[in-house]
C-alpha cells in the first residue's frame, strides 16, 4: 500500500513550490531589468528588507481589507489541503479493492476531508470576503472591532494544524525514522490522521486510542472562537458602523446575509464548543456525557447537528449573498424581489435550527418526533425556492453578459436547484431511511458545497479582482475555467447521485466491481474540479503582477444600468485619487428594472392598481372561459378516440372532498381554467418568452400541459402514450390561444371605445 | 465556430478537450505507475491485522469464554511475521499492524480468533487483505500520454494566439 503521508506531504510540497514558482517568476517578468537582468547584492539586501516590512505589516494588520485578504488566503490554502485528500480519496475509488491505501487510511481521508474544507475552506473564505467588501458596502471605515477581528484570524492557523497535526507529526516522523531509531520517535509513529468520520460519532470517537483526535477536538474548538468572534465582529458593524443612509431597508443583500450567517455561528458554534469539551473528557477524564451508561452516543448526535444543520446554512447563505449582489450586475436588471430574498434569508435563519433531526432519522428517536422534523425539513425549501425564483425572475429577459462571473451564477443557481432538491426527498423518512448513508447523500449535499457555494466565491473573486488588485485577470482563461468547473461538478455528483440512487453506500474503500465505471467517471469529474480550481488559482496569482491594469473607474459598466454600488463608488474614489483619472461616464444610461416601480400591466397601466388588476382579472376570466371550452374540444376527442381517461376528471373532484364525480370535476376543470390559470398566466406573462401576446400564450400552455400529462395520465403506453401526449398539447395550445386572443379582443375593443368616448367629448 | 481570434473551437473546446485528457490520463497513468511500483515496495497481499485490547475482547464476548468456533491460538502458535504485526499492532494508536512476511493463520484471522499472550486474550482479525494492484501494461503510458495531449490542448489558446500574431506580421511583410 502507497504511504499516504508520505505521497501528501510530497504532493503538497510539490504544490506549493509551484504556486511559488508561478508568483516569483511572473513578478519577475513584470519589472523592468535595468542591469541587463544580473541580480545585484544591493538588490538582494532591498529584497530581504522588503520581505521583512512585508511580514510586519501582514503579521499586526488590523486593516479589514488585509483581513479579508488573510483569510482568503488561508482558506485557499485549506482548501488546496482538502482538495488534496478529496483527489487521494478519489483515486482509490478507481478500482474496486482497497489497494491503492489502506481501508483506514481511506477512512482518514474522508474525515479529514470532510473537516478540512467545511471549517477551515468555506467559512474563512466568506469571512475573508465579507471582511473585504462588507464595510464598503454599508459606508463603514473599517470593522466594528479591528484588533478583535485580527484575533480571530490568527486564531485560525493554530486550529488548522491542530486538527491536521496527524499529517504532519507523520511526516516528521517518517523523515525522524531515516536517521533515528523507531524506539527513540515512537511518538511520531503511532500518531496518525483520525479516521472516525467528520461527524465524530460516539462511541468510535470516544473508544478510539489515536491521540490525534485529542488535537483535533481542540482545533475545533479554537476554530469554533474563532468563528464567534468574527460572528460578533460582523453584527456589531452592521448594526452600529452603517453609513448616514444606509437603514435595514436599503442595506445591500450580501451584508443581510453576512449579517443572519453570524447570527447563526453565534447560536450554534458556542454549542459545538460545549460538545467538543464533553467528547474530550469522556476521553481523557472518564466522563460518561456520550457513554451508554450516562447520555448515550445519540446524546453525541443531537448536539453534533444542533450544530451541523445550522452549519449548513452558515456556509450556504454567504453564496446566496453574494449571487443576489452579482447575478444582477451581469443580466442589467436590479434583483427582483429584494424584501423576499430578504425574508427568505432569515426564514432559512430560524428554520436551519429546527431541522438537525433529519440526520437522525435511522435512529431509534420517537416517530412523532421524527415527522415533525420532516415537517420543518421539508418547509425549509420555500425560502430556499424563493431565492431560486427570484435569482431566475432577475435574469428573465435581462441584458445578460456572458462573463465568467455570470457563468458561475448561472451553474451555481442549476446545481443548487439539483443538490436543493434531491435534498427535499431526504427530507422525507421513509426516502430517508433507504439512501441514508449511500453515495445519494453524498451527491446530493456536495451539489451545493461543490456547486453553489465555490461557484459564488469564484464569481466573486472575478467580479471584485479588478477592485482589489486594480487589474484585470484573464477573462478568457477565466470563461473556460468557469466552465469547466459547472462541468466537472456535475459529472461528479450527479454520478454519485445514479450510484448512490442504486444503493450504494458511501464511506467504503471497497465496493462491487459492476459499479467500477461510474466510480472512474465521478474520478474523472473530480480531478476536472481540481485542475479548474488549479487554473482559478494560476490566474489570480498570475494577473497579480501581469494582467492589464484597470483604466476606468467602472470596470464592469455598472453606471449603465444605475448598479455602481458602494464598494465601486469607493474604488472610484481611490482611482481618481491615485491615478488622477476622470470619472468614468457611460454612454447611454438606462434604468434598470425596478419592482417597486409602478405595474404597468397588460392592459398599460390605467387608472389605479385595483382599477387595472379588476379590468384584466375580467378579461382573463372571459378569455380563460373561451381557452377552455375550445381545449375541451381537444379533450373529449381525446376521450372519444380513446387515448384520454376521463375517469381521471373524477380524481378532481375527490381532490376537492367531493367524491369520484365526473362531472363535478369536469366542472371543476372548467373553474380552473377559467380562474387560476388565466391568473397565474396574467402575473407570469411579463417573463415568458415572444414578442407578442399570442406567442407567450403557447409558451404558458405548453408549460402548463407537462403538468396535466402527468396528472391526468393513467397508464397509457406505445401509440396510446403518443396520442395522449399529442392531444394533451394540442389542446393546451388550443387553451393558449384561445385565452390570448380572446383577451386582445377585448383589450382592444376597450381602448376603441376609450378612443371613442375621448373623440365624442 | 468563428473565426479569428474569437474562433471557439480554439479558445474553448481544444483546452476543454486537454482538461479532458489530463483528467482520463491521471485516472490512467496514477494507478498504471502504482502498479509498476508496487512488487517494489514489497507489502502487497500481506494483511493487515486488527489486535484488541484484553477488556474490548472481554466487552466483545460478553465476558464469556469464546464459543468453539472463534479459534483459540497461543502466542507462541504465530508465524514470526505473525508475532511481529500483533506486537506492533499493540503499541499502535488504533491497533493495526501490517504482517510483512508469511500468514499461516490467515484463515483463522480472516475469521476472528483470539490470541493468548502474555496471560491476556487480544481478539486478533483481519482489517485490510492489501491486496496486488492489477493494472494493464499499456495504462501507464497511455496516461502519460493523455496527460502530455491534454497539456497540449491547455496550451492550445495561447500557442493559437501567437500564430495569428505571425500571420499578421507575414501578412504586414508582404
Amino acid at each position: 500500500m502507497l504511504n499516504r503521508a508520505a505521497v501528501e506531504g510530497t504532493a503538497l510540497a510539490l504544490l506549493a513550490l509551484s504556486i511559488a514558482f508561478v508568483w516569483v517568476r511572473h513578478r519577475r517578468a513584470s519589472r523592468p531589468e535595468s542591469d541587463g537582468g544580473y541580480t545585484t547584492r544591493e538588490e538582494v539586501r532591498y529584497e530581504i528588507g522588503r520581505v521583512q516590512s512585508a511580514a510586519y505589516r501582514w503579521l499586526t494588520t488590523t486593516n479589514h481589507r488585509d483581513i479579508g485578504l488573510l483569510y482568503i488566503a488561508f482558506g485557499t490554502v485549506a482548501a488546496l489541503w482538502g482538495g488534496m485528500d478529496a483527489m487521494m480519496l478519489r483515486t482509490e475509488l478507481l478500482t474496486p479493492p482497497a489497494d491503492i491505501w489502506t481501508p483506514e487510511t481511506y477512512n482518514a481521508l474522508f474525515t479529514t476531508h470532510g473537516l478540512t474544507m467545511l471549517i477551515f475552506f468555506v467559512l474563512p473564505v466568506f469571512f475573508g470576503i465579507g471582511n473585504y467588501v462588507l464595510p464598503l458596502l454599508i459606508g463603514a471605515d473599517d470593522m466594528a472591532f479591528p484588533r478583535v477581528n485580527a484575533v480571530g484570524f490568527w486564531l485560525l492557523p493554530p486550529a488548522l494544524v491542530l486538527v491536521r497535526m496527524g499529517l504532519l507529526i507523520q511526516v516528521t516522523g517518517q523523515v525522524l525514522n531515516l536517521f533515528l531509531p523507531e524506539e527513540t520517535i515512537r511518538f511520531f509513529l503511532t500518531v496518525r490522521e483520525v479516521s472516525v468520520g467528520w461527524t465524530l460519532y460516539a462511541p468510535l470517537s470516544v473508544q478510539q486510542p489515536n491521540p490525534q483526535i485529542d488535537l483535533l477536538l481542540l482545533g475545533l474548538h479554537l476554530s469554533g472562537i474563532a468563528t464567534t468572534v468574527g460572528a460578533i465582529n460582523f453584527i456589531a458593524t452592521v448594526a452600529y458602523e452603517r453609513a448616514e443612509g444606509v437603514t435595514w431597508g436599503n442595506l445591500d443583500i450580501f451584508s443581510w446575509n453576512m449579517l443572519v450567517t453570524s447570527g447563526l455561528a453565534l447560536f450554534a458554534f458556542p454549542l459545538l464548543g460545549s460538545a467538543l469539551v464533553m467528547l474530550l473528557l469522556d476521553r481523557n477524564l472518564g466522563t460518561t456525557f456520550f457513554a451508554t451508561q450516562g447520555g448515550g452516543p445519540i446524546l453525541w448526535q443531537h448536539l453534533f447537528w444542533f450544530w451541523g444543520h445550522p452549519e449548513v446554512y452558515i456556509l450556504f447563505l454567504p453564496a446566496t449573498g453574494l449571487m443576489s449582489t452579482i447575478l444582477p450586475k451581469f443580466v442589467g436588471r436590479k434583483l427582483f424581489g429584494y424584501q423576499f430574498i430578504v425574508y427568505s434569508t432569515l426564514g432559512l435563519g430560524v428554520l436551519s435550527f429546527g431541522v438537525w433531526a433529519h440526520h437522525m432519522f435511522t435512529t431509534s428517536a420517537d416517530p412523532r418526533i421524527k415527522l415533525s422534523f420532516m415537517a420543518v425539513s421539508i418547509a425549509i425549501a420555500v425560502p430556499s425556492a424563493i431565492k431560486i425564483f427570484n435569482w431566475i425572475t432577475t435574469m428573465w429577459d435581462g441584458d445578460i453578459r456572458i462573463t465568467a462571473p455570470f457563468i458561475l451564477c448561472a451553474g451555481g443557481i442549476s446545481t443548487f436547484i439539483v443538490g436543493g432538491v434531491t435534498g427535499v426527498f431526504l427530507a422525507v423518512i421513509p426516502i430517508d431511511v433507504l439512501y441514508h448513508g449511500t453515495y445519494y447523500v453524498v451527491g446530493h449535499f456536495h451539489l451545493i458545497v461543490v456547486g453553489i457555494i465555490p461557484f459564488l466565491m469564484i464569481a466573486a473573486s472575478y467580479y471584485w479582482y479588478p477592485l482589489i488588485t486594480g487589474r484585470w485577470y484573464d477573462t478568457r482563461l477565466a470563461k473556460f475555467q468557469s466552465l469547466l468547473i459547472v462541468f466537472g461538478s456535475f459529472v461528479t455528483f450527479m454520478t454519485l447521485l445514479v450510484i448512490g440512487g442504486l444503493g450504494l453506500p458511501r464511506r467504503q474503500a471497497i465496493y462491487p466491481a459492476e459499479y467500477q465505471l461510474a466510480q472512474q467517471i465521478a474520478t474523472v469529474g473530480a480531478y476536472i474540479v481540481g485542475l479548474s480550481a488549479l487554473l482559478w488559482l494560476y490566474n489570480m496569482l498570475a494577473s497579480y503582477w501581469q494582467g492589464a491594469p484597470v483604466s476606468t473607474t467602472d470596470p464592469w459598466g455598472l453606471k449603465r444600468t444605475g448598479q455602481f454600488t458602494r464598494e465601486w463608488q469607493w474604488f472610484e474614489k481611490r482611482m481618481i485619487e491615485r491615478y488622477d483619472m476622470e470619472p468614468s461616464e457611460p454612454e447611454t444610461r438606462r434604468r434598470s428594472y425596478a419592482p417597486e416601480g409602478e405595474p404597468t400591466g397588460l392592459a398599460g397601466g390605467v387608472g389605479t392598481v385595483a382599477q387595472t388588476v379588476s379590468r384584466n382579472a375580467w378579461m382573463a376570466a372571459v378569455g380563460g372561459f373561451v381557452g377552455t371550452v375550445l381545449m375541451s374540444g381537444g379533450l373529449v376527442t381525446a376521450i372519444l378516440i380513446g387515448v384520454l381517461d376521463p375517469a381521471s376528471f373524477g380524481e378532481i373532484s375527490e381532490l376537492v372532498g367531493l367524491g369520484a364525480n365526473q362531472t363535478v370535476g369536469a366542472v371543476l376543470f372548467l373553474v380552473g381554467g377559467t380562474v387560476t390559470w388565466p391568473l397565474i398566466f396574467l402575473a407570469f406573462s411579463e417573463y415568458l418568452p415572444g414578442r407578442l401576446l399570442f406567442e407567450t400564450g403557447l409558451v404558458f400552455a405548453t408549460i402548463i400541459s407537462s403538468g396535466f400529462a402527468i396528472a391526468f395520465y393513467t397508464g397509457q403506453s406505445g401509440l396510446a402514450l403518443v396520442g395522449y401526449l399529442t392531444f394533451v398539447l394540442v389542446s393546451h395550445w388550443a387553451y393558449g390561444l384561445g385565452l390570448t386572443v380572446t383577451f386582445q379582443f377585448l383589450k382592444s375593443d376597450e381602448a376603441l371605445r376609450s378612443d371613442g368616448g375621448a373623440f365624442g367629448r | 465556430m468563428s473565426s479569428g481570434s474569437q474562433s471557439t473551437v480554439f479558445q474553448y473546446v481544444a483546452p476543454f478537450v486537454g482538461v479532458l485528457l489530463i483528467a482520463v490520463g491521471i485516472a490512467g497513468a496514477v494507478p498504471g505507475g502504482y502498479a509498476i511500483l508496487e512488487p517494489d515496495l514489497e507489502n502487497c497481499g500481506n494483511p493487515t491485522i486488527g489486535v484488541e485490547s484484553p477488556e474490548m475482547t472481554a466487552e466483545r464476548f460478553g465476558g464469556e469464554t469464546p464459543r468453539p468456533r472463534v479459534a483459540r491460538l497461543a502466542f507462541e502458535d504465530l508465524s514470526e511475521a505473525e508475532q511481529t504485526a500483533f506486537r506492533e499492532a499493540l503499541d499502535d494508536a488504533v491497533g493495526e499492524a501490517q504482517v510483512v512476511g508469511a500468514v499461516p493463520n490467515a484463515d483463522a484471522f480472516r475469521r476472528g480468533a483470539v490470541v493468548s499472550y502474555q496471560g491476556e486474550d487480544h481478539y486478533v482479525t483481519i482489517v485490510a487483505e492489501n491486496t496486488c494492484f492489477q493494472a494493464a501494461p499499456l495504462q501507464f503510458p497511455l496516461g502519460v500520454f493523455a496527460i502530455a495531449l491534454g497539456v497540449l490542448g491547455i496550451l492550445t489558446p495561447p500557442l493559437y494566439r501567437r500564430l495569428i500574431r505571425l500571420e499578421q506580421r507575414a501578412k504586414r511583410s508582404e
